[in-house]
């Protein structure tokens, strides 16, 4: 089966494992407990648009997103909202959302 | 024949038949289940009156064993003969050796008959009030005479004249009593404005804390702190109430940084100054001693250690033209038996006890068992309980989960008390409440049995040390937390193969500093040590060792004579990666103070220290730390900050900070109350092992660090850490053994979260607050209270801090702040809630043992103790 393209906001992937590459070197950069620079943050922005659970996920707004431990020492995005409340939510779900 | 050769023919020969008899006699007082064997049947009378005129002759020496002859000779006159001229006799002989003390206990226990003076006759009388004169000092302050014994004297007198002091003395010759003595009439007489007083480990500090408090009593003017905050002290300098600070090292140094080194400190004690002699911390004691002396080159200063064979190398670094004294004594004030514990062959149950002496044992008796003891931990246990059964028993254990199981063994041969002591009961109640439901103390404790190690909470293990010298708990397990500087004596030591820290076997003066806490001076007139298996080679590898004293020798000395060692490490700490260097503890806090010391003076040759080594060794190590220096930029006084870390490492960090890409507020701490701040903390420590050095390691298990530092800087309790413990292993269904993971969970607490992360976070905040200068990011620094003493104290609230400042231990602080909202109270905000509140504290689930410290210490005009304290 040919890939399909994919479009994070204004960014366009040939194929969604790019989209998947993409987003994890973005993730990779950061250290545990780090916040996501402006940049990435429009980024992760777009991308939780297209989370099946986006309006959930985000509840009542995003401060900003940061990146942090999950389960078996790996890491993921963070959601923080204005509430003081934080959510995880995982790059991969958005892309097969 | 001369005085000497009398002596010692006394002792050899003249006497020696009576006085074996006479160390029989009285070992088997104080032995219980013994049997006396049968040779020691055949009495052998004691002429008393030969005895004592030996005793007399032999009180004139200042040989150890000739003093120790002498006070064996009148202490068993005192408690062993029914005649009265001979009691008498043996009081005037325990006059001679000015061992006050044992008089008024002979006294107390009802052994002498009233009218002493009246029947010593004249002459007698004159000569014992002219040696009571001479053996007295004045209290200068309160015009008080104190009776003191012939080292308590020389400390008092040599003090007054001489700048700095070392004494050295055994355990039980009144050291302590006599310095804190010493230092409160300083303060009271206005020699002193601001006194630190320095002690190895929290626990003694907390003691000498609670011990000058007590001394000083209500209204004294002067001042008791151990918390590193400056309010006080800035009010004692601008003349108010003087000020006895009660430090460790560490503190030390913590608040010399808070004071910027401008530290004003005018008098200096240095308890167990031995410990300078440590690896790792003796080296960070020896720069605290240097940076006070540094600070006020008038600084008079202290030290006191145990029974060690040169405390003058203590003063080698004393200023030119400053007087100096050391002060030696090795006389004995209670006699202490060391006694061997062999299994009579195939008997099991028995077993053959020896008082050791110089040439060869004496057979006392045979021991009987109640059980026969399968097993090292049950040797321990039941001829604890057998020889040990009135009480004021210590059973060494060698590691912390053995003390718990020899305890548990001791507790179920003992019969249950009917009505258990209420004190007891508080105790229990506050190990399950503020460790855990079921934390294996509460039980014990409740039979009058506990066990004592480093990581229990220090309310506690103090109340575990109270009703151990009170008497109700009867036997007490411990590890080498009490020969690290606990105040601690006993009637009898039990002990078999005794290690410090894992594996290694005890030192001979570590063995006898131990040793040395059988016989309370002034409440025993003798202490028994027993050792088990004297001839078992993986027990004892070179024997039951032999009296000795501790030799003194710097840290920093001992690293520099190991040879080329020192200065290898110091090439490999310029090039190789900071994992690689793991294992380098044995060099990395003396080459972290080598080298502050040369950024600071520009070569070690300038230091003190160079004098005491071959020039040509010397010469090489500033060749080594002058190519280490050309690296770094960071300026001496932030390696002086950081005693024990790198100033290598501290230039790392700081070229890392400068390469970060990434947003620069990655590089801080988040609140600890945020979401982040976990993560945070992974990350920070992963960069400390990283540049800084190798402190949190193996990398997997920095999320475990992390998270104990988290939830120590919420202020969480002890209680709530452990249960948390136990959620996390149950949810990932990890198994775990509870009194295992209490223990770790302790464990992480004193040594990652109060020794490992102060120390690393405070470097790190220092460079990283040095970037922010460098970069124009004044705007993010933080001028709260410094992580380090956060950490140090386990608080990040203003509530939390306040009411440690008032002097709660920190779970008496943790359980009232669960019942307080605000998390913004001042000193006064607290007593006020606490006023407000008393009438409910009963419902409030709070135990007894915190209550009342709430009480004492936040509610001063309801408790007889003053609140001049502060913990």
């Amino acid at each position: 089966m040919p890939s399909k393209p994919l479009t994070i906001g204004p960014l366009h992937f040939a194929k969604k494992g790019d989209a998947a590459a993409f987003l994890q070197a973005i993730l990779h950069r950061y250290d545990v407990g780090d916040k996501v620079s402006p940049a990435d943050e429009q980024v992760l922005r777009d991308a939780l648009a297209l989370h099946p659970e986006a309006g959930a996920k985000i509840g009542c707004g995003i401060t900003h997103f940061s990146v942090r431990s999950a389960d078996f020492g790996t890491k993921c995005f963070w959601i923080n909202r204005p509430d003081g409340t934080t959510e995880k939510f995982s790059y991969k779900a958005c892309l097969t959302g | 024949m001369s005085l000497i050769d009398l002596q010692a023919w006394l002792l050899n020969e003249g006497i020696k038949t009576e006085l074996d008899e006479l160390t029989k006699r009285t070992v088997v007082t104080e032995i219980d289940n013994l049997v006396p064997s049968a040779d020691s049947v055949a009495v052998v009378e004691i002429d008393w009156s030969r005895l004592l005129l030996a005793g007399s002759i032999l009180a004139r020496s200042d040989q150890r064993l000739h003093q120790e002859a002498a006070l064996r000779i009148a202490t068993g006159a005192v408690t062993l003969s029914t005649s009265d001229p001979v009691k008498d006799a043996g009081t005037v002989l325990l006059g001679k050796l000015s061992n006050f003390r044992a008089i008024a206990l002979a006294g107390e226990r009802n052994l002498l008959t009233a009218d002493l003076d009246g029947r010593l006759g004249m002459s007698l009388r004159i000569e014992a009030q002219r040696r009571q004169m001479d053996k007295a000092i004045l209290v200068e302050s309160s015009g008080r005479w104190l009776q003191v014994n012939d080292f308590q004297q020389r400390f008092w007198k040599d003090a007054a004249d001489h700048r700095w002091l070392s004494a050295s003395a055994p355990t039980a010759s009144g050291k302590t009593f006599l310095v804190l003595q010493w230092l409160i009439d300083q303060m009271r007489s206005g020699k002193a404005r601001v006194a630190v007083y320095l002690a190895p480990t929290r626990a003694l500090v907390s003691e000498i804390e609670g011990s000058l408090v007590a001394l000083l009593g209500k209204e004294s003017g002067v001042q008791v702190s151990s918390l590193p905050l400056r309010d006080k002290y800035d009010a004692a300098l601008a003349g108010g109430a003087r000020l006895i600070f009660v430090f460790t090292q560490e503190r030390l140094h913590l608040f010399a940084n808070i004071l910027g080194d401008a530290i004003a400190i005018n008098l200096l004690i240095v308890d167990e100054a031995h410990k300078i002699g440590d690896n790792q911390r003796g080296v960070i004691l020896q720069d605290a001693i240097e940076r006070a002396a540094r600070a006020n080159p008038g600084l008079q200063l202290v030290f006191i250690s145990p029974s060690t064979q040169n405390p003058e190398e203590l003063l080698a670094d004393a200023p030119e033209g400053v007087e100096v004294a050391a002060i030696d004594s090795d006389a004995p004030t209670v006699l202490q038996n060391v006694i061997v514990a062999e299994q009579v062959p195939g008997k099991p149950k028995l077993w053959n006890l020896s008082v050791r002496q110089h040439d060869a044992p004496l057979p006392v008796g045979v021991l009987r068992l109640a059980s026969s003891p399968a097993g090292l931990r049950k040797r321990l246990a039941f001829i604890a309980v057998a020889a040990g059964e009135r009480g004021g028993t210590l059973v060494y254990a060698n590691r912390a989960a053995d003390s718990e199981e020899i305890a548990d063994l001791i507790s179920q041969l003992l019969a249950p008390a009917d009505l258990p002591d209420p004190e007891l009961l508080e105790l229990a109640d506050l190990a399950r409440k503020g460790v855990h439901p079921q934390f294996r103390l509460a039980p014990l404790v409740e039979r009058g049995v506990a066990f004592h190690y480093g990581n229990m909470p220090s309310l506690i293990r103090l109340e575990v040390e109270r009703l151990f010298r009170s008497g109700k708990i009867r036997f007490l397990i411990c590890t080498s937390t009490l020969i690290e500087g606990v105040n601690l004596s006993c009637r009898t030591i039990v002990l078999r193969g005794p290690r410090k820290g894992i594996g290694h076997p005890m030192e001979p003066h570590d063995f006898w500093n131990l040793a040395g806490r059988a016989g309370r001076w002034g409440d025993e007139f003798q202490g028994n040590i027993i050792c088990i298996d004297p001839h078992d080679t993986n027990a004892w590898p070179v024997g039951v060792p032999a009296r000795s004293r501790y030799p003194i020798k710097r840290e920093s000395d001992a690293v520099i004579e190991l040879g080329d060692g020192l200065a290898d490490y110091l090439d490999r700490r310029a090039t190789a990666t900071l994992p690689e260097l793991e294992h380098s503890d044995q060099f990395e806090q003396v080459g972290s103070y080598l080298l502050a010391t040369y950024l600071r003076l520009g070569s070690i040759s300038q230091a003190a220290l160079a004098k005491r080594h071959d020039p040509a060794k010397v010469a090489k190590l500033d060749g080594r730390l002058a190519a280490i220096a050309s690296q770094i930029d960071i300026g001496s006084e932030i390696a002086g900050r950081h005693p024990g870390v790198s100033a290598l490492g501290l230039q790392r960090l700081l070229d890392a900070f400068r390469a970060y890409e990434g947003d620069i507020e990655n590089l801080l701490p988040a609140a600890v109350d945020s979401q982040d701040s976990y993560d945070r903390f992974v990350t920070i420590m992963r960069r400390i092992n990283e540049h800084l050095f190798p402190a949190f390691m193996p990398d997997g298990l920095i999320p475990l660090h992390a998270l104990i530092v988290v939830q120590w800087l919420k202020g969480f309790s002890l209680a709530a850490m452990i249960r948390k413990n136990i959620d996390y292993h149950r949810s990932r269904g990890r198994a775990f053994r509870l009194p295992v993971l209490i223990r770790h969970t302790m464990e992480l607490v004193e040594q990652t979260a109060r020794f490992r992360a102060p120390k690393y976070f405070s470097a790190y905040m220092d460079i990283l607050n040095l970037h922010l200068r460098g970069i124009g990011r004044v705007d993010l620094i933080e001028h709260d209270l410094d992580i380090g003493t956060q950490l140090e104290f386990g608080v990040s609230s203003r509530t939390l801090l306040s009411l440690m400042e008032l002097g709660l231990s920190r779970m008496s602080a943790v359980a009232l702040y669960e019942k307080i909202a605000r998390d913004d109270l001042s000193k006064e905000g607290c007593q006020a809630w606490v006023a407000e509140r008393e009438a409910q504290f009963e419902g409030m689930d709070i135990p007894a043992i915190i209550l009342r410290e709430i009480r004492e210490k936040l509610l001063p005009e309801s408790s007889e103790q003053a609140a001049t304290s502060t913990t």
